[in-house]
């Protein structure tokens, strides 16, 4: 195959399998040879999903408190984090940037926005979960609100808790993808740059990675609970 | 060097403090360990090819002046020139008419006679003022020159024996288009393909300035006519070709480095560094350097790398 | 919002080839022809798993790494790859890639509450139903179908307003739907355009979830003695609540 003259740079092997030439699916020499960048990516996704979980807990916690506490706030809570979830992600992230600019936090906060109807949901029903019973005796035995909640409720609701986590974890990981509208997007650059440019060995190495991710995260998420709640070890 | 190092070291360090404590905003307080001494700059821009080249190569000379550079390439024109403008971004290499037209849309309503012209000399002129108002200054632009190109497939154009946008118009028939989503409006797009050639512009698929789905898009017959750079070498391979621009619509898209005029006027030696890259660079080096990352799949970086190198530029 | 109101109220930008119009109908059909395809490809073999009561590892795991692919992942695959991006009749450009996508979405809440629905339905029943010599269709339609029904019908509400909203998805690889309306205010700096997107998805996503809830408590054949009786409702194991891209 002869190729413009004007500085191709093949070695004598012939254009490795991610040229546009060639353009395989899988294909080893890119893996290797964009490392840095698949790394990076990987990385900023990750980094992107801790945060956005890790805003939505922060924001779910006090919200599921106040809905727990005052009835009336209760649906209105639900209701309101139930329509932030009905507003797709790509306008949510196209909205977001007027106020954020360009940053990573423009797709932190629309992500964490998503984490909160999952986290407070279910933080109300694991919170609700505890028995009266074991509340009383608690309460019986002397402790205030604080400390009944950090150290008799929210341990009780952890197992609860951590199931809405680990959906909110799961579906932030996947949701990432879509960042790459506001130019963070973590695996997701990879891609749409895929998409744009043809380019296959990306694509399917950036979904693959982040499916392996995924699974990896529930996989931590899972052996922390655990390790967190004993207890519930052999149940069932 | 590595594009998403600051940001990923800056956000390491956020997630840091947001968990520790919720306080300020905590990508300004990265501390990167580039050499930053001149402080940090951020290079905004387009993000198909050539775009990034230019970002890599804007990039590499601003940190060998010893700046901490970060990138962000984005779809359009539209959303990075208000960051620049406000200076979120500082620098973008950017195209003269494209900024003209924009700034002109801007500043006196989409049906402003457009005030860019086939000659870069009397585009710059009448372009400077309008940036220097909202806060931008251009620096010199290069020789190089990318024009919006528009191709059709080589069996089309030697059935209805076309070389000319003014053949396709002539032929009559009802064209549909894939191009950049900003191009239903612009006069170097469909507007002048409309009005300037007679060709009826049925409909716009917004896929993109030259990238993969709009060639696609050509080559499947989903669109006769698609729009890319003139500087784009993979055409022939494709089955594509260009059709020439014989009425001259597109205006003097000479790679112009466009800057936050007060960011610039506390870093003044940025303008001799990329004045210097202007003077170099020629079209033939970008079509040359496009065709390694587009055909190649070299990374933007190293072949700016390569090119800064070669002309001795770093 | 008073831009975004007015454009939407403006007749222009519902009509033309690529306007709101177009736009809607093409995420209505692909929202709606995407979960038949999913309910009769999965909802019999869950069912059935969940009355021989073997399979529940399977129907959980494809709930949780269905969760965890990426429908833009999964389209950027298909339409770079085997399928294309070639228009399909009313679905628009890159119809099929976009269908087959939104049809593996919606699999995972329909599974895991079909075969949770039929899986939790009290075993006592299920013996007493047998011993009163009942054979094991009729075991299925009499009575762990009807108990199973509510879980059902939750799921496919879900994946209803997923699907739904996750179809914006599309206009990232040029597809077909409302997310054409945002990727395209979007790149054009019209804040209008992008919000009146978003409202209008919004919008119509709950009207989808209160028409799928009312159908819900229509259909539900057990609502009157569940009303009378409500405390003892057992609550479902699985999560209320599914994201929504």
């Amino acid at each position: 195959m002869t190729l413009a003259a004007g500085g191709s740079t093949f070695s004598a092997s012939g254009p490795p399998c991610y040229s546009a030439l060639v353009n395989d699916w899988i294909c080893p020499a890119y893996v290797s040879d964009r490392r840095t960048e698949i790394a990076d990516a990987l990385l900023e996704h990750v980094l992107i999903t801790l945060a956005a979980v890790a805003l939505g807990f922060v924001l779910a916690l006090p919200l599921a408190l106040v809905a727990r506490r005052y009835t009336a706030v209760e649906s209105a809570i639900v209701a309101a984090t139930t329509i932030i979830y009905t507003v797709p992600s790509l306008a949510l992230f196209a909205l977001l940037v007027n106020i954020t600019a360009l940053s990573p936090w423009t797709v932190i906060i629309g992500l964490a926005l998503y984490t909160l109807t999952i986290l407070v949901r279910n933080m109300l029903a694991g919170l609700r979960d505890v028995p009266a019973d074991v509340k009383e005796s608690a309460v019986g035995l002397g402790y205030g609100p604080g400390r009944l909640l950090l150290r008799v409720e929210l341990p009780l609701a952890l197992p609860v808790i951590m199931a809405g986590l680990r959906v909110a974890t799961v579906s932030t990981v996947a949701l990432t993808t879509v960042g790459t509208l506001v130019a963070y997007g973590g695996l997701g650059d990879l891609l749409s740059n895929g998409i744009r440019t043809d380019f296959k060995a990306q694509i399917l190495t950036a979904s693959v990675l982040c499916v392996a991710l995924a699974v990896v995260f529930d996989a931590l998420l899972m052996g922390t609970q655990r390790v967190l709640t004993p207890w519930t070890r052999g149940r069932k | 060097m590595n594009v998403r190092r600051t940001f990923v070291a800056a956000l390491a360090t956020g997630v840091l403090l947001a968990t520790a404590a919720c306080g300020g905003d905590p990508l300004e307080e990265s501390d990167s360990s580039s050499s930053g001494e001149k402080g940090s700059v951020t290079i905004g821009g387009q993000n198909f090819t050539e775009s990034q080249i230019m970002a890599a190569i804007y990039q590499e000379l601003l940190e060998s002046d010893g700046y901490d550079v970060t990138q962000k390439l984005v779809d359009t024109r539209d959303i990075y020139f208000p960051q620049l403008q406000k200076g979120n971004v500082q620098v973008v290499p950017d195209y003269l008419a494209g900024i003209g037209d924009y700034l002109n849309t801007e500043a006196n309503g989409p049906d402003a006679k457009p005030i860019t012209s086939n000659s870069a000399e009397e585009s710059l002129t009448a372009v400077q003022p309008l940036a220097e108002e909202v806060g931008v200054t251009l620096l010199t632009p290069a020789e190089a020159t990318d024009q919006n190109g528009f191709f059709v497939t080589q069996d089309y154009a030697s059935e209805n024996e076309l070389t000319t946008l003014s053949d396709l118009g002539a032929l009559g028939e009802p064209i549909t288009l894939a191009a950049a989503k900003d191009c239903p409006d612009r006069e170097d797009c469909a507007l002048g393909l409309e009005s300037v050639y007679g060709i009826s512009i049925e409909e716009v698929l917004p896929l993109g300035f030259g990238l993969a789905p709009t060639f696609q898009a050509v080559t499947d017959g989903e669109a006769e006519l698609g729009q890319t750079g003139t500087t784009d070498g993979t055409l022939d391979a494709k089955g594509l070709v260009l059709l020439e621009d014989d009425k001259g619509i597109q205006p003097a898209q000479n790679l112009t480095p466009a800057v936050n005029s007060d960011w610039l006027g506390d870093h003044p030696d940025v303008e001799e560094t990329l004045d210097e890259l202007s003077g170099a660079l020629t079209t033939e080096d970008l079509a040359a350097l496009n065709l390694k990352v587009d055909q190649d799949r070299e990374k933007p970086e190293d072949v700016a790398a390569a090119f800064l190198e070669e002309q001795g530029l770093i | 919002m008073g831009e975004a109101f007015a454009y939407l109220l403006d007749g222009d930008s519902w009509s033309g080839s690529n306007g709101l119009g177009q736009q809607l109908v093409q995420q209505v059909l692909l929202t709606v022809v995407s979960l038949a395809v999913a309910t009769v490809l999965s909802l019999p073999v869950a069912l059935w798993l969940g009355h021989i009561g073997k399979g529940g590892a399977i129907a959980i795991n494809i709930s949780n790494i269905g969760r965890a692919i990426p429908v833009f992942a999964v389209l950027v695959l298909l339409s770079v790859g085997p399928v294309g991006t070639d228009v399909l009749g009313p679905f628009g450009r890159a119809g099929a890639a976009t269908l087959i996508s939104l049809v593996l979405f919606a699999l995972p809440p329909i599974i895991t509450n079909a075969y949770v629905g039929v899986r939790g339905v009290d075993p006592e029943i299920v013996e007493a139903a047998r011993g009163m010599g009942m054979a094991e269709r009729r075991i299925f339609t009499r009575v762990e179908w009807p108990l199973a029904l509510p879980l059902v019908l939750t799921g496919l509400r879900l994946a209803l307003v997923q699907v739904w909203a996750t179809a914006t998805i599309a206009a990232l690889v040029a597809g077909p739907g409302l997310g054409n309306t945002i990727t395209n205010g979007f790149a054009n700096s019209r804040i209008d355009q992008v919000t009146a997107g978003a409202i209008l998805v919004a919008v119509v996503a709950l009207l989808l979830e209160g028409a799928a809830f009312a159908a819900e408590r229509l259909v539900d054949p057990m609502r009157a003695s569940r009303r009378a009786n409500r405390h003892s409702q057992r609550t479902p194991s699985v999560p209320t609540v599914e994201p929504i891209v």
